[in-house]
C-alpha cells in the first residue's frame, strides 16, 4: 500500500493514507499515514453505515496535508 | 514519461499541499480489491491487474474479490473501506471541491517485483492522468 502511495506522490501528487496496520505502513515510510486507534482491516473508516464517522475520518485524513509535515510518521488518533 | 527513480526506503517522498481542501479534487485509491459490479472479478487467489471506478458510482454499485480482510463490514457498508459516497457527501458539503471522475482499485497480490516493476507505476500515472489535488489511500 505504501508502495502505491510513494509512487503516486512520486508524481508530484499529495498524499494521505488510512491504515489498519500501522507498523507496518511505518516501516515503509508513508508521505502521510493516519491510524484509526482500534480500527482492523475491512473497518479501515469504522462501522458500517455511521456515516458521520466515516466522514470525520476521512476529513481527518485529509486535513493530514495541510498539517506540518511528519514524512514518515503514522498519525494515531482515537474515534470513540 | 521518464521512470521516476526509485527511493530508498530511507527517504520519504514528499508533495506539499498547496491548496485549501475546499478547492482540491481527491481521488481514492485503494488495495481492498474493490471494484465495480458490472466490471471483471479480481482473482482472489493473486491478482496485479487494477480497476478504474466511475465516481458517478455508489458503494450500492460496487463489490469487492478478496480472502484476507474481515467482511462484516464491507459486506454491509462498502464504505468502511472505499468511501466513495462519503466523498460524495463531503463534495456535496462544499467541504471538497469534489471527486476526479474515476478511483482506482487493486486486487491482492504477493508477486511484488511485478507489482512494484509494472502495476503500481501504471497505477501511478494512470492516477496522475485524472489530475486529482489529493489522493486518499485505503488498505483493507
Amino acid at each position: 500500500m505504501v508502495t502505491v502511495q510513494r509512487a503516486i506522490e512520486m508524481q508530484g501528487i499529495p498524499t494521505v493514507l488510512i491504515t489498519v496496520e500501522p507498523e507496518e505502513t511505518a516501516q515503509a515510510r508513508p508521505p502521510r499515514a493516519l491510524c484509526p486507534r482500534g480500527f482492523i482491516a475491512g473497518h479501515s473508516l469504522g462501522r458500517p453505515n455511521d456515516e458521520a464517522l466515516q466522514k470525520w475520518i476521512a476529513m481527518d485524513a485529509l486535513s493530514l496535508l495541510r498539517e506540518p509535515p511528519r514524512p514518515g510518521e503514522v498519525i494515531r488518533r482515537d474515534y470513540t | 514519461m521518464e521512470k521516476p527513480l526509485e527511493l530508498s526506503r530511507y527517504c520519504v517522498p514528499f508533495t506539499p499541499f498547496a491548496k485549501q481542501l475546499e478547492e482540491s479534487l481527491v481521488c481514492l485509491v485503494t488495495t481492498a480489491s474493490v471494484r465495480a459490479k458490472t466490471d471483471t472479478p479480481f482473482n482472489v487467489e493473486g491478482d496485479n491487474t487494477f480497476r478504474r471506478i466511475d465516481a458517478s458510482l455508489t458503494a450500492a454499485d460496487l463489490t469487492y474479490d478478496d480472502a484476507h480482510y474481515d467482511h462484516a463490514c464491507v459486506d454491509r457498508d462498502l464504505n468502511c473501506v472505499f468511501p466513495i459516497d462519503r466523498l460524495a457527501s463531503l463534495a456535496r458539503e462544499g467541504r471538497i471541491a469534489g471527486t476526479t471522475p474515476e478511483h482506482f482499485s487493486m486486487g491482492f497480490s504477493q508477486a511484488l517485483r511485478e507489482l512494484r516493476e509494472t502495476t503500481v507505476p501504471q497505477l501511478a500515472r494512470a492516477v496522475s492522468a485524472v489530475r486529482p489535488d489529493a489522493v486518499l489511500l485505503t488498505g483493507g
